[in-house]
């Protein structure tokens, strides 16, 4: 156990790891370039729909069973079917991606919008708001933590799984853990995942800093 | 996929490999001495044979149409299916469990002494015969093998004039492989053809073995060649194109069987001899795919292909 600790620190550290187009600099940064964009689709497609939803109080229901369907899919299921149909390019990995995370913005961007006191939104109507002044100017703002809170959740889960791109022979962090696997290099593995949980614990961590700056920039004008 | 079994299987585990330079004596130089070969004397199948399967499909076949020939030659055979692995397999046979076990050549050889190097069928017979533990031996190899394959499309082939994987060196920087992960670190995969042949592909993608990823990729043509096992039922079916091995890169797994030494008599030896002159890869292909797409019984499809081919009475 101490020895693989020992070769797992080695591994890590290693300079010749670092550098070269297989090495863990450019994996890193292919990593989190699938991880970008599947997050920001998935939340070009979940927001409008989160926030509508949440606005109208109308078919809450539905969207919401329909975007869990995506979290129930598995995975590699989803990017093999795809790949089936499609062909050899990440575009299995990125539906699999934004399936994966559709659901947890949705989810959460309409329990903000649901948890904004009714009284407060009849307030901003009865001074005379239009319907998309009381959406962005007072229902956003309040269901902001929360909507956060899911983009947050997405982006782990996200970055946790677009190891997956390995599986159909692209690259990111996923490369390590799948090459280890099949070459019976347990280090390899293992610096692979430690790689992948910094990553996403990192990710978060700058989020929710962001966050925070956010609303403290904010707090005047909603408190 | 039954596959992917045979390639775990050749994980090998350290454990029976350290055994083998004691036991050098066990099983004599085996192929060729036939009933000659007085060392395994002892053995008698007269109370009957056990055979034992691993747990794939391909191997299942190969241990029912074992049973069949045993028993056109007056042999009571009785088949444990789908034991497992190796692991469980090898010593089930030392200890008696079973006596009989339909193998591969250069797996067997790379689970018994991974630093082999050797691939020609007969120098594997002979460094297996050294290699075995005491009280086992092999039998001659079979026709039929299941090896690892570089296929093309019949259009690639024809586009790029490729026959052999010598060919594939004409086109180096031009042409993509696909395979599993390992194969891109391993010497029957990219190290060995850059040795070997001095080919060099513009890219290799980590896919399967001989699965669905792989498959779909040369059929759409996102790959070029592909890493394929040869009993795959899909080369026959696509009409892919398997690139010849003129140097020997892809060790030869014929199959082989290993038997425990008291059963090994002139009665088995001379049935399985039979069985193993008469069934080629592509029946053995056939025989896969009857199983695993036509849903057959792999115990159906083994006898009634030894009597179709005259190695088992017809059953009433």
């Amino acid at each position: 156990m101490y020895e693989l600790l020992v070769d797992l620190g080695g591994w890590l550290t290693g300079p010749e790891q670092w550098s070269g187009s297989d090495g863990i600099g450019v994996r890193l940064l292919e990593h989190l370039q699938y991880s970008a964009l599947a997050t920001v689709v998935a939340a070009a497609i979940a927001l409008p729909i989160g926030l509508l939803i949440g606005h109208t109080g109308r078919g809450a229901f539905l969207a919401i069973n329909l975007s869990s369907f995506g979290r129930a899919l598995p995975t590699v299921g989803l990017v093999v079917l795809v790949f089936l149909a499609s062909g050899l390019s990440m575009t299995p990995v990125y539906v699999a991606l934004v399936a994966l995370a559709v659901p947890a913005i949705v989810t959460n961007t309409y329990a903000g919008m649901a948890a904004v006191d009714r009284d407060v939104k009849d307030a901003a109507r009865g001074q005379g708001m239009r319907w998309h002044q009381v959406l962005f100017q007072v229902e956003l703002p309040l269901a902001l933590p929360l909507i956060m809170t899911g983009l947050r959740l997405a982006l782990i889960q996200v970055v946790a799984t677009a190891t997956i791109a390995a599986y159909v022979s692209f690259g990111g962090l996923g490369r390590y853990v799948f090459d280890g696997l099949a070459q019976r290099d347990l280090v390899q593995v293992l610096g692979g995942a430690v790689l992948v949980a910094v990553l996403a614990v990192a990710l978060d961590l700058l989020l929710a800093g962001a966050q925070r700056l956010l609303f403290r920039h904010r707090a005047p004008a909603t408190a | 996929m039954t596959h992917m079994n045979r390639r775990t299987l050749l994980g090998g585990l350290l454990a029976t490999a350290s055994v083998p330079a004691l036991a050098a004596c066990g099983g004599g130089i085996t192929s060729l001495e036939g009933e000659g070969n007085s060392l395994a004397g002892g053995g008698s199948s007269k109370d009957g044979v056990t055979i034992g399967t691993a747990n794939f499909t391909e191997n299942q076949i190969l241990g029912y149409l074992y049973a069949a020939v045993l028993e056109a030659a007056g042999v009571k055979a009785t088949v444990r299916p789908g034991l497992g692995t190796r692991e469980i397999l090898i010593p089930a046979l030392k200890g008696g469990d079973i006596d009989l076990l339909p193998e591969y050549q250069g797996a067997l050889l790379h689970y018994l002494d991974p630093k082999a190097t050797v691939t020609e069928e007969g120098e594997m017979q002979n460094a297996l015969a050294v290699a075995l533990p005491k009280g086992l031996q092999i039998l001659p190899y079979g026709m039929a093998e299941d090896s690892d394959a570089f296929a093309v499309t019949r259009e690639t082939a024809k586009r790029y004039k490729l026959r052999s994987l010598a060919d594939l060196a004409k086109h180096n920087g031009k042409l993509v492989i696909g395979a599993a992960p390992e194969v891109k670190k391993r010497t029957v995969g990219a190290v060995g053809l850059k040795d070997v042949y001095g080919v060099e592909f513009e890219e290799f993608k980590s896919l399967d073995s001989s699965g669905p990823l792989v498959k779909g990729a040369l059929r759409k043509g996102d790959v070029d060649v592909a890493n394929l096992f040869t009993t795959d039922t899909d080369i026959k079916a696509e009409g892919w194109v398997v690139l010849a091995d003129p140097k020997n890169l892809v060790p030869g797994q014929h199959v082989v069987p290993l038997i425990a030494d008291r059963k090994a008599d002139s009665t088995v030896r001379r049935a399985l001899a039979k069985l193993g002159a008469a069934l080629t890869t592509e029946q053995l292909t056939e025989l896969n795919r009857q199983v695993d797409k036509d849903k057959k019984d792999p115990e159906d499809v083994a006898r009634t292909w030894a009597e179709q081919h005259g190695l088992a009475k017809r059953s009433s």
